[in-house]
């Protein structure tokens, strides 16, 4: 197995390392106790809920509409030849006028399902399967069974075991979310003692940062000169606030340090300028928010390099109401994904340094609802009580990932959407402490261990 | 030893009236205690223990900066940016800082704050703070002002903008 190999081969090399605890600049213990697998960790929160038999099981309408047309949509993750007939999922042919009759070329020449290891029967086991409490069990590892909206994880995040355990600065770790919507801005940390905003990662909702409000509200900032002005500034808001020291009560900071806050406000300011000449690195097909999230997601990757990054995807979520739109956003998702993942690998710090996780927050029902859209094509739901909505997949692809290899069949489920944060505490060395404070779900495990 | 009737007389009753005028006229005797009381002393803000919610910051700001209050759609859509950045502390910066390069912002004259800094620092706490200044509080400012020919009231303005106490009521 590549893992026990990676291990060997660089355990001498960082026995020195990883044997002697040191404190970290927190005045914490650095909890490392295993060699990090990678430098850096994309973690995609896949989507909005999806079907496995349009996703993986690559069934397109043949289970979702009893047309007889089968065939892969998502040909940047997954091997499969796509659909040769009742093409509905691509860009519009409006010469012909065919919604959706030109499917997006494949970035990626190799699928992620051949050079990393696919998971195509996970379980979302627990909970309710709503998009809050998918989203919070991909970054919590604990299934939010007694939360709701509007309240933060009840179980620490991974940003705060790596902050806390492994001594990682807030902008190593991001949450880029999709929105502002569905409580997303609370995911960035937990209500967890002992844990919380002491600990949590960033958080940015750059469709809306970079949208209207934030156009209205953020763009052209003034620029304060840093040694003439804001060194007074900082200085002033320094003895205000020394007089201010009521227990726990100041502006909800997360702890960057001022050079970090410059530089996520200089990353704000290079952004809007990008923004206004049109210069973000958006895929190729960038219609919906998705795919605009992902540009502004590469955005982040290049200017912070950070060692964490969670973005979610939901435009699929569509597919309460539209199946033919859910199809296009799906396999835009998949263009998402492959267009990331290629410019993870642009980003000379980060190629060949990072492992990609994909996982669908959760699935979506086997029965669909009444709507009809204008294919006559039904809608789908996520219902908790749907065993469809239980299933989902989970692909890793990067440095020491085994290439090509499929753990787990739909007669023998692998894997648990609480392990993601078991395996990049894994990747990160820290598996042992996370693991150890008893705060994940009782069944997941890192899934280096699945294989 | 013998003493004549008379003298023995004259002798019990001096000694009856001595005891008498002891015992009425001992004087009652006042113990008092001077004790300091338990007085709690806190900071002059202290009573400021809630923090105000992005909507209340933001409406509070705006008219702070600008003398008027801020439109429905306007305070909307600031909401929604502060929501969008995680790190409240730089969202606010950012906020105060696009505000102060808006032409309506309201500030006092930096020549104003130079000829009378005490009134110029009691306006400003007033102004964001809703208190007046203690006068170490004063004392520092007027201080930090009058060694530091460069300082604009903007500045002023801004790390009380975004200082911790204005964030809370």
């Amino acid at each position: 197995m590549k893992r026990r190999q990676f291990i060997k081969k660089s355990s001498l090399a960082t026995a020195g390392s990883i044997s002697m605890p040191y404190i970290l600049p927190s005045g914490l213990l650095n909890m490392t106790t295993t060699p990090p697998m990678a430098e850096h960790v994309v973690f995609v929160l896949f989507a909005g809920g999806v079907r496995q038999q349009e996703a993986v099981l690559q069934r397109y309408l043949a289970e979702g509409q009893n047309e007889d047309v089968e065939g892969n949509i998502m040909y940047n993750m997954l091997t499969g030849a796509p659909p040769d007939d009742k093409i509905a999922y691509g860009q519009d042919d409006t010469a012909n006028n065919i919604i959706g009759g030109i499917p997006i070329n494949p970035i990626l020449q190799t699928p992620l399902d051949q050079i990393g290891t696919l998971f195509p029967e996970v379980r979302f086991s627990k909970g309710g399967a709503g998009h809050f409490s998918g989203l919070s069990t991909g970054v919590s590892g604990n299934y939010s069974t007694i939360q709701g909206l509007r309240n933060r994880p009840v179980a620490p995040t991974i940003f705060e075991y790596l902050r806390r355990h492994a001594g990682f600065k807030a902008t190593d770790c991001w949450f880029v979310g999709v929105g502002i919507t569905g409580s997303r801005p609370l995911l960035n940390y937990s209500s967890t003692a002992d844990y919380g905003r002491r600990y949590g990662g960033n958080f940015i909702a750059p469709t809306t940062t970079f949208g209207s409000p934030g156009m209205e509200h953020f763009m052209d900032f003034k620029n304060y000169h840093q040694e003439t002005e804001w060194s007074k500034i900082l200085e002033m808001r320094e003895f205000l606030n020394q007089n201010f020291k009521n227990e726990g009560l100041e502006i909800a900071h997360l702890y960057n340090s001022v050079d970090e806050q410059d530089s996520i406000k200089e990353f704000v300011r290079k952004t809007f300028e990008k923004v206004e000449m049109g210069s973000i690195s958006l895929p190729p097909v960038n219609d919906n928010g998705d795919l605009k999230t992902i540009g502004f997601a590469v955005e982040l990757l290049n200017w912070f390099k950070p060692k964490l990054m969670v973005v979610d995807m939901t435009n699929i979520d569509v597919c309460h109401g539209n199946y033919t739109a859910y199809l296009k956003n799906l396999h835009r998702g998949d263009h998402g994904v492959g267009f990331l993942w290629r410019e993870i690998q642009r980003i000379p710090e980060m190629a060949g340094k990072t492992t990609m996780i994909v996982m669908p927050e959760h699935g979506r029902d086997l029965e669909p609802n009444p709507i009809m859209d204008d294919n006559d094509w039904f809608a789908y739901d996520h219902s908790g009580n749907n065993v469809n909505t239980r299933r989902i997949f989970t692909l890793m692809t990067g440095p020491n990932i085994d290439q090509g290899l499929r753990v787990g069949d739909p007669a023998n489920p692998i894997g648990d959407a609480s392990d993601i944060v078991p395996t990049i505490a894994d990747l990160f060395g820290i598996k042992d402490t996370v693991m150890s404070q008893g705060l994940v779900d009782p069944t997941a495990r890192s899934l280096f261990d699945r294989i | 030893m013998n003493m004549p009737t008379s003298v023995r007389i004259l002798f019990v009753a001096f000694l009856l009236l001595s005891l008498a005028l002891m015992l009425s006229c001992t004087k009652e005797t006042d113990y008092y205690v001077y004790e300091v009381q338990d007085v709690e002393i806190t900071p002059v803000n202290s009573f400021k223990d809630k923090p105000k919610t992005h909507s209340q910051y933001i409406s509070i700001l705006y008219a702070n900066m600008f003398q008027t209050a801020i439109g429905p759609n306007q305070m909307l859509q600031a909401l929604k940016a502060i929501e969008s950045i995680g790190d409240k502390q730089v969202a606010y910066d950012i906020l105060v800082s696009k505000y102060m390069n808006d032409p309506n912002v309201k500030l006092p004259s930096d020549e104003s704050m130079r000829e009378d800094p005490e009134s110029f620092v009691r306006d400003t706490y007033k102004r964001f703070l809703v208190r007046q200044p203690t006068e170490a509080e004063l004392q520092w400012m007027i201080n930090y002002i009058e060694s530091r020919p460069t300082l604009t009231t903007e500045l002023v303005y801004f790390s009380f903008a975004t200082s911790n106490e204005h964030a809370h009521y």
